[in-house]
This record gives C-alpha cells, sequence and structure tokens, in this order.
C-alpha cells in the first residue's frame, strides 16, 4: 500500500471547526496509509480546533494564526504550506468558502481538483474518489494525475473516527501575505437569520413542502417537531415562498442529511429535494399525488392530504410521548 | 462597463438524469438543452446592474458544439449585445482546468478584439450537469483576477464595486476592484424572459466562433490529453426500495395504520 502525506484543513467559525473539519479526518487516514495526516489550522484562535483535530486521528496539527481567513487568504496560505511540507492529497471541506478554496489552490498549484467527494477507493493504481453529478443522481468515479491531490470532502459523507487521546505535535507557523494577495475586502456583515437550524446532526427532522397549501399550515410542522424532538426542514419552494428561512431548506442547494427517521409532509420529491434526504434511515412521506417521487423512496407513503395527516400525527405522538 | 457573462449549455433541469445502464452514460437522449439556471441568474444581475444607470455592455460566451448557439441566441435576447461559441475538437474532454483555461483565453483575446479589457467576468456558480463549481475560481487565476463567489447583487460605489455575497446565515457587503470574476448564486427574482421583439432582434445578431488557434490556446493546457483529473467510471447510486404505500379513504384510518407500523419499528 503506498504511504502518502494527507493535508486536511480545517476551516473554523468563532474559534471552533466546522462540523465537516474533524469528519475528513477518517477518510484522510484511509487515504493515508502508513503516511501522516497534518490539520492545517487558520485562525487566530485555534486552540480548540487544534485539540479537536488531535482527538479524532490528526498525527500533527499545523497552526498559522491569521486574524480573518477569507478564502483570498486561505489560498495564499495554503499554497505556502504545500510548497514547504509537500502533502501528496490536501482535503478542504466542502463549505461555500472551501469550494472556492480549493479550486483555487489547484490552479495555483498545478493540481487536479475534486470536490464534492463523498466516498473513496484505494486501489493499486490510486484513490479512486466519488463524486455526484446531476445532483445526485448520477456517481462519477474519477482519479486525478497529478503528484498533489486536492479535494473537496462533501460534510455528513463521511462519520466522525473513534475520540482518542489528543498526542501530536502542534508546529505554529509564521503567516507571510504577499502583496496582492488580498484583493477584496468584507466590509459589512449582515446576519439576517438568527436562528441556529442543525439538520446535519438532527436524528429526526419533520419537513414540510408546498403540498401543506398555507404557510399557516406549514407553521404548524413545528408542533410535531416540538413533541418529537425534531428539526423542521423545509423544501425550495417553501423557502422562495417565505414560509420559513433558508436555514432549514433540504436538498441539493441546501443542507444533505442523514437523520433515523424522516417525515415529509406535502413534499413531492423533486429530484433535488430526494438528493438530500435519501441517507435516512427510515423515511415517511404524506402526499395527495400517489405517483408523487417520494413514494418511490419512503418506507411508508400515505396517500392523502397532509394538512388532515399533521393533526392525527401530533395527537398520537403526544399519547406516545405522554405530553 | 464591459461585462462578460460565461454560460454552459446544460440539459433540462427539471428532468431526471439517471445512468443508462446500456450505454454507460447519462440519460439525456431528447432532453431539452437549455442555458444553466446559475448561469441566467448571471446575466440577468448583469443586465440589471447596468440598467441602474451604468454605460456598458455584455457580452456572453460558451464552450460548446453548433448546437450551443441556441443558447447563445437566448442570451442574446435577454440582455447581452455580443456572443461567442469557443468550438474546436482540441477543447473535448476538458477538464474544469482546461476549460478555465480556454476561457481565459478567449476572455483576453475578445478584449483584444473589441478594445478594452473585460471589467467583470461573470459565471454562474455551479452547472447543473457536473455541479462541481471549479471553473469560475479556476477562471480568476487563471486572468489573475479577484474573485467574489455566491454574488446575489452589484452596485458601483464611488468607482469601486460592491458586490453582495450570500452567506449561510446572511450577507456580506464585498468590495472588489475590477476586473474581476464573479459567480452567481440563485437571486430572489426570475430571470427576465423574451419578448417576441427581442427574439426577432437577437436571431439577426451575429454570433462569433472561436477555435482553439483563435485564441492561441496551447493543445498541452487543455482538451482531453491535459486533464489532469480522469472519468473512471459512471455508477448509479444504491436504490432505495419503496416500502407500503397506504392508499384508503379514511385519512384518519390511513394514518393510524402508517403510525401502528412506525411504532413497531421502533423509530419514534
Amino acid at each position: 500500500m503506498t504511504d502518502r502525506n494527507v493535508f486536511v484543513y480545517i476551516e473554523t467559525a468563532d474559534g471552533e471547526s466546522v462540523k465537516v473539519g474533524p469528519e475528513m479526518l477518517a477518510p484522510a487516514r484511509e487515504a493515508a496509509g502508513g503516511g501522516k495526516v497534518t490539520a492545517v489550522i487558520i485562525d487566530a484562535q485555534s486552540d480548540q480546533a487544534a485539540e479537536k483535530a488531535l482527538i479524532y486521528g490528526a498525527d500533527a496539527v499545523i497552526t498559522a494564526a491569521c486574524e480573518a481567513a477569507p478564502p483570498e487568504n486561505t489560498v495564499g496560505i495554503l499554497t505556502a504550506m504545500a510548497e514547504k511540507y509537500g502533502p501528496d492529497i490536501i482535503m478542504i471541506g466542502s463549505t461555500p468558502a472551501g469550494r472556492e478554496t480549493a479550486p483555487r489552490l489547484a490552479a495555483r498549484i498545478g493540481a487536479g481538483c475534486v470536490t464534492d467527494v463523498n466516498a473513496l477507493d484505494i486501489t493499486d493504481e490510486g484513490i479512486v474518489w466519488t463524486t455526484p453529478l446531476f445532483g445526485g443522481t448520477i456517481l462519477e468515479n474519477v482519479g486525478i494525475s497529478t503528484d498533489v491531490q486536492v479535494v473537496t470532502i462533501r460534510s455528513g459523507a463521511f462519520k466522525c473516527g473513534e475520540a482518542g487521546d489528543p498526542s501530536g505535535e502542534i508546529i505554529p507557523e509564521e503567516i507571510i501575505m504577499q502583496d496582492g494577495d488580498v484583493k477584496t475586502k468584507i466590509i459589512d456583515s449582515v446576519v439576517e437569520i438568527s436562528e441556529q437550524v442543525n439538520l446535519e446532526d438532527a436524528e429526526i427532522i419533520v419537513t414540510g413542502g408546498k403540498g401543506m397549501g398555507t404557510e399557516e399550515d406549514f407553521q404548524k410542522i413545528q408542533e410535531l417537531a416540538d413533541v418529537l424532538g425534531a428539526t423542521v426542514g423545509a423544501t425550495r419552494p417553501v423557502i422562495e415562498a417565505g414560509w420559513t428561512s433558508r436555514a432549514h431548506q433540504v436538498g441539493q442547494s441546501g443542507k444533505i442529511v442523514s437523520p433515523k427517521l424522516y417525515i415529509a409532509f406535502g413534499v413531492s420529491g423533486a429530484t433535488q429535494h430526494i438528493t438530500g434526504m435519501i441517507g435516512s434511515d427510515y423515511i415517511v412521506a404524506v402526499n395527495k399525488d400517489e405517483d408523487a417521487p417520494i413514494f418511490d423512496v419512503a418506507d411508508i407513503g400515505i396517500v392523502g392530504d397532509a394538512k388532515k395527516v399533521l393533526p392525527i400525527f401530533i395527537e398520537e405522538c403526544r399519547k406516545l410521548k405522554g405530553i | 462597463m464591459k461585462i462578460m457573462v460565461c454560460i454552459k449549455q446544460v440539459p433540462d433541469d427539471s428532468v431526471k438524469i439517471e445512468l443508462d445502464e446500456s450505454t454507460g452514460k447519462p440519460s439525456v437522449e431528447g432532453v431539452e438543452p437549455i442555458v444553466n439556471a446559475f448561469d441566467t441568474y448571471a446575466l440577468e444581475m448583469a443586465a440589471r446592474f447596468l440598467e441602474t444607470g451604468i454605460e456598458g455592455e455584455i457580452t456572453t460566451i460558451t464552450m460548446g458544439d453548433e448546437n450551443s448557439k441556441s443558447s447563445i441566441k437566448n442570451c442574446l435576447a435577454v440582455g447581452a449585445s455580443h456572443g461567442y461559441v469557443l468550438h474546436d475538437d482540441l477543447f473535448e474532454g476538458s477538464d474544469a482546468q482546461g476549460t478555465a483555461y480556454a476561457l481565459g483565453c478567449a476572455v483576453r483575446k475578445i478584449a483584444r478584439d473589441e478594445g478594452g479589457d473585460f471589467d467583470i467576468v461573470f459565471c454562474g456558480i455551479e452547472t447543473s450537469d457536473e455541479t462541481s463549481g471549479q471553473t469560475g475560481p479556476m477562471l480568476a487565476e487563471s486572468l489573475g483576477y479577484s474573485l467574489v463567489t455566491n454574488v446575489i447583487a452589484l452596485e458601483k460605489k464611488d468607482g469601486v464595486l460592491h458586490v453582495k455575497q450570500e452567506t449561510e446565515d446572511g450577507y456580506n457587503i464585498v468590495e472588489t476592484p475590477m476586473p474581476c470574476v464573479l459567480t452567481a448564486a440563485r437571486p430572489n427574482y426570475d430571470p427576465r424572459y423574451p419578448t417576441i421583439k427581442s427574439k426577432m432582434a437577437a436571431r439577426k445578431m451575429p454570433i462569433g466562433e472561436l477555435s482553439a488557434a483563435d485564441i492561441g490556446a496551447r493543445s498541452d493546457k487543455t482538451g482531453e490529453s491535459a486533464s489532469l483529473v480522469k472519468t473512471i467510471e459512471l455508477a448509479a447510486p444504491p436504490k432505495r426500495k419503496a416500502g407500503i404505500k397506504i392508499n384508503e379513504e379514511d385519512i384518519e384510518e390511513a394514518s393510524l395504520k402508517a403510525f401502528s407500523i412506525m411504532t413497531d419499528a421502533n423509530v419514534l
């Protein structure tokens, strides 16, 4: 088996690693064989994220103290680190910033780049990366022919490995920014969505689609979610109608989720939505149209008006939970 | 203000494309080709930007075969003034890097011919077929321009560009020098439709055709042989079997039946 040195760039927000950060350490270890897995963290406050990286399997952590790390800085810093340490693979999380960073980094260092990887296979010929096409209805297996390979890893595609002792070296690196590295400037940052919606870690998700009919009826989804301790999901048409914020969106342009139970009320099952929830363990769907594509993936399908089924479910769940 | 909008012709994204097991290729036969949705948002944002009283023109370009001229014509009917198709056997099988390289060569060549650099090069954030989102950022590198991704609006303020960038919980206002590359996300409106008049006018507009030689693209930088990412095979994702479908007159009975199956399955 080939040994490869793998860099894992762990993006942070307020000093903490983003969800996909530690998740990448599992495929990184697999790709490394007997090689070294090194996490790279670019943040003024890197202690927490660095320790987490060591707990979840990094052999070492390179930290670069940098006040703000917009993708522009990240590209410059990762380019310098790649030149200094010569990794064989650079893994980056498929976040909006990561999807900007990876192709630029790859172009700068002359590496091949694959985005949104959700599986990998180590073969004698090299690593085979799997990435979705057409929003996930087809999978493409690809290989990268350059010495350095840059990939982005989709959030939730890999589970975090076992937590271990945080042993390993932390290597602080000096940042030397070149003039002209940073051309753009964020002059204002506005938070419009203040609620914290954690669809990716939810055990139960109750989603409403346009089949709920009205905004008022859609809001009742929350009641069932409260009884079940579930998170509310929504389809794109619901977001576009303004019934809820896009933080709730499940699907290709929203969150890819994999709860134990997914209940869909009034969701017809557009490809872009199915892609986002097909990894759920158990799927229940309610829709008036008996030919709705959502039924093709549902463990239980109820043909009927979602508005009428919802209150019955709420009542039954209350009885079950004794609330 | 000169704006270049890069577009790609893709199969209609409202049609579910699956793997054709007999050919090992996507089932795109008979699916209507359309302009990639994110690219139409880029064009619309560019058009609205110029309509705020900024003097300028939009040029649109695509890489593709003779067929993709129809997509350029559609763009000419909704805001673009010039259209080009990059077509050469050499470009066949390019990966994102090869595509970005060729687009970069073309942008420079057209700028020279039309007498002046483009201030903004606008792409959709990703295409509905490849969904990789690599071309825009790689084009920025190829041209050496600054880059702002996930753009939902733009505004000119005191000679610089203020770009509204969608974020997970809201938006940023990003100041960028020009020339720059921008990638468009979905704004909260739909792009305009062509009118009969604008369609007629577009039909009469010339579409430039550019070969690899025309733009000075090198064969070791684009096309299949220069591709750094090689497709090994396409595969169908694991199928999920449909379970029980309850279709009964009495909705309460149906609901209770479903509920009891769920409790038996211990999922609640």
